[in-house]
């Protein structure tokens, strides 16, 4: 404190007076930082080695690192920042749903709620999946789970939704190197329940993990999280259109798949010991959405995408021929392949082009248009429409197309619906 | 359970893919492919079964030498 003729304070040549000022021997931080004016949450501070940072209001609003990067810049212009495609999480304002359109699920291991996210579960039947439309200030949906009875998770027994990264986009990372970045996670969460809840970050052949946890502090409100997890420099992280990184949500998991928070570890963790488990309590609820997983220490405003977008992204990994909102399986004849030919002889063929290319050749199936959840398709048997399957004989997928053929029961006709998947 | 193709006569192309008898997905030979590897481990593993084109269950030696000559 500097005080100079009383209280009037140091009077400057342009009039101006300083009346008090604060010069700090640390480092300051975002709620305290070094230089300040009267607002003493609002300044200047030295987050690091090298590094400055400018902070309002006591939170963190830009820094610029050692190298000169600048992280945490938000334009005026609402929603619009300098780091396009910062975001490497696909659907994670969770508002693309192909398969199900909206509708509950309780899912076998393995099986997609909302795009991109994956059930994980070795246990049937303990929590159901949904997009919901209770979602915090600025997003319209969330990702629910709905603990299904009050079940004691067991020892070697995993609940959870996750997303696979490709590797091919998750390569600049640099994990498993002595380059590794360093990676922030973002999340809106809300539960009927309060608590440490777990999560982790692993490798494809899950040898690598780093078990995370944060805090739900009331019950049924939503919250911001963020998490910041210095990179792996060790480890096998495929660079490929493999699983690069797998990002876990636990909704219970049994001691030998939990660890302690906060460090990379040799072995499989998908959450941390004495988390939380959403399927132990029966009709506990679980939401989440805008998760944000970007490179570096600092979490950033949601990077929104336009609907379309988010929607060419998913379909790298799923297509269908329904429309958006239909749900795979439906009963109708919109969006069908009819298959029209005459005089067919012995085959027939047509080639399905898909409207983004695929991670890989992808699996295919086809659905009866007119019998809800059937597999098949509906054809002229010289007579009359009827189901079945045909004779399918050679269907060749790749990343591209799918190359239906038909054996010799079709006689004239064949109509379908059809799915293509490359999920990792 | 999973079923070969049988050979388009008209094309002459062998079979690219395998179908998955439980949901009748169509699986191509793409190493890339998760349905596929997951093919290959169950059928290794001996907990899944290959029939071929005519729906004769392939004896597990034979399903396992069938999917080794595989990409």
């Amino acid at each position: 404190m500097i005080v100079i003729n009383g209280s009037t304070g140091l009077t400057l040549p342009n009039g101006n007076v300083i009346t008090s000022a604060t010069v700090s021997a640390n480092s300051g931080t975002a709620a305290l930082p070094n230089y300040t004016g009267t607002d003493t949450d609002t300044g200047m501070w030295f987050p690091d080695v090298n590094a400055v940072a400018i902070s309002t209001a006591g939170v963190e609003r830009l820094r610029i690192d050692s190298s000169g990067n600048v992280t945490g810049l938000t334009l005026q212009s609402e929603n619009v920042s300098p780091y396009s495609g910062r975001n490497r999480i696909i659907n994670g304002a969770m508002v693309i749903d192909q398969r199900n359109a909206g509708a509950s699920v309780t899912p076998t291991d393995g099986q997609y709620s909302v795009d991109r996210w994956k059930t994980s579960l070795n246990v049937a039947s303990k929590f159901s999946l949904q997009q919901s439309t209770t979602a915090p200030a600025g997003f319209i949906n969330s990702l629910l789970a709905t603990s299904l009875s009050s079940y004691s998770i067991g020892a070697g027994e995993v609940t959870g939704v996750q997303q696979l990264f490709e590797g091919l986009n998750v390569a600049d990372l640099a994990w498993g190197t002595a380059s590794a970045a360093t990676v922030t996670l973002s999340f809106w969460v809300r539960s009927s329940l309060t608590g440490t809840f777990g999560g982790s970050l692993r490798n494809s052949a899950a040898n690598r993990s780093y078990p995370f946890s944060y805090t739900i502090s009331s019950a049924n409100t939503w919250e911001q999280k963020s998490v910041t997890i210095a990179g792996d420099t060790s480890g096998t992280w495929l660079t490929t259109n493999g699983i690069g990184i797998q990002l876990y949500f636990s909704l219970g998991a049994g001691s030998t798949f939990s660890s302690t928070a906060g460090s990379w570890q040799s072995g499989n963790y998908i959450s941390t010991t004495g988390a939380v488990s959403v399927v132990g309590t029966n009709g506990a609820t679980f939401y989440i959405t805008g998760v944000q997983l970007e490179k570096g220490t600092v979490a950033t405003p949601f990077e929104f995408r336009s609907f379309g977008q988010e929607l060419a992204l998913c379909q790298r990994y799923f297509e269908k021929s329904y429309d958006t909102t239909t749900a795979v399986g439906t009963a109708t004849r919109v969006g069908t392949v009819d298959w029209n030919f005459a005089n067919m002889g012995t085959y027939g063929v047509v080639n399905i082009f898909y409207r983004a290319t695929k991670r890989s050749s992808a699996t295919v199936t086809n659905y009866d248009p007119d019998v809800a959840n059937t597999v098949g398709l509906r054809y002229w048997n010289g007579s009359a429409e009827v189901q079945g399957t045909g004779s399918r004989d050679g269907w060749y997928g790749s990343q591209n197309s799918s190359r239906w053929a038909l054996g010799s029961t079709p006689q004239s006709n064949a109509v379908f619906h059809w799915t293509a998947s490359a999920e990792l | 359970m999973y079923k070969n193709y049988k050979q388009n006569p008209q094309t002459n192309y062998p079979p690219r893919s395998i179908e998955r008898l439980s949901d009748g997905a169509c699986i191509p030979f793409d190493p890339a492919n998760t349905d596929y590897a997951n093919f290959k481990r169950e059928i290794a593993a001996g907990t899944a079964e290959v029939q071929d084109a005519d729906g004769q269950p392939m004896a597990a030696a034979d399903a396992k030498a069938y999917v080794a000559a595989l990409p």
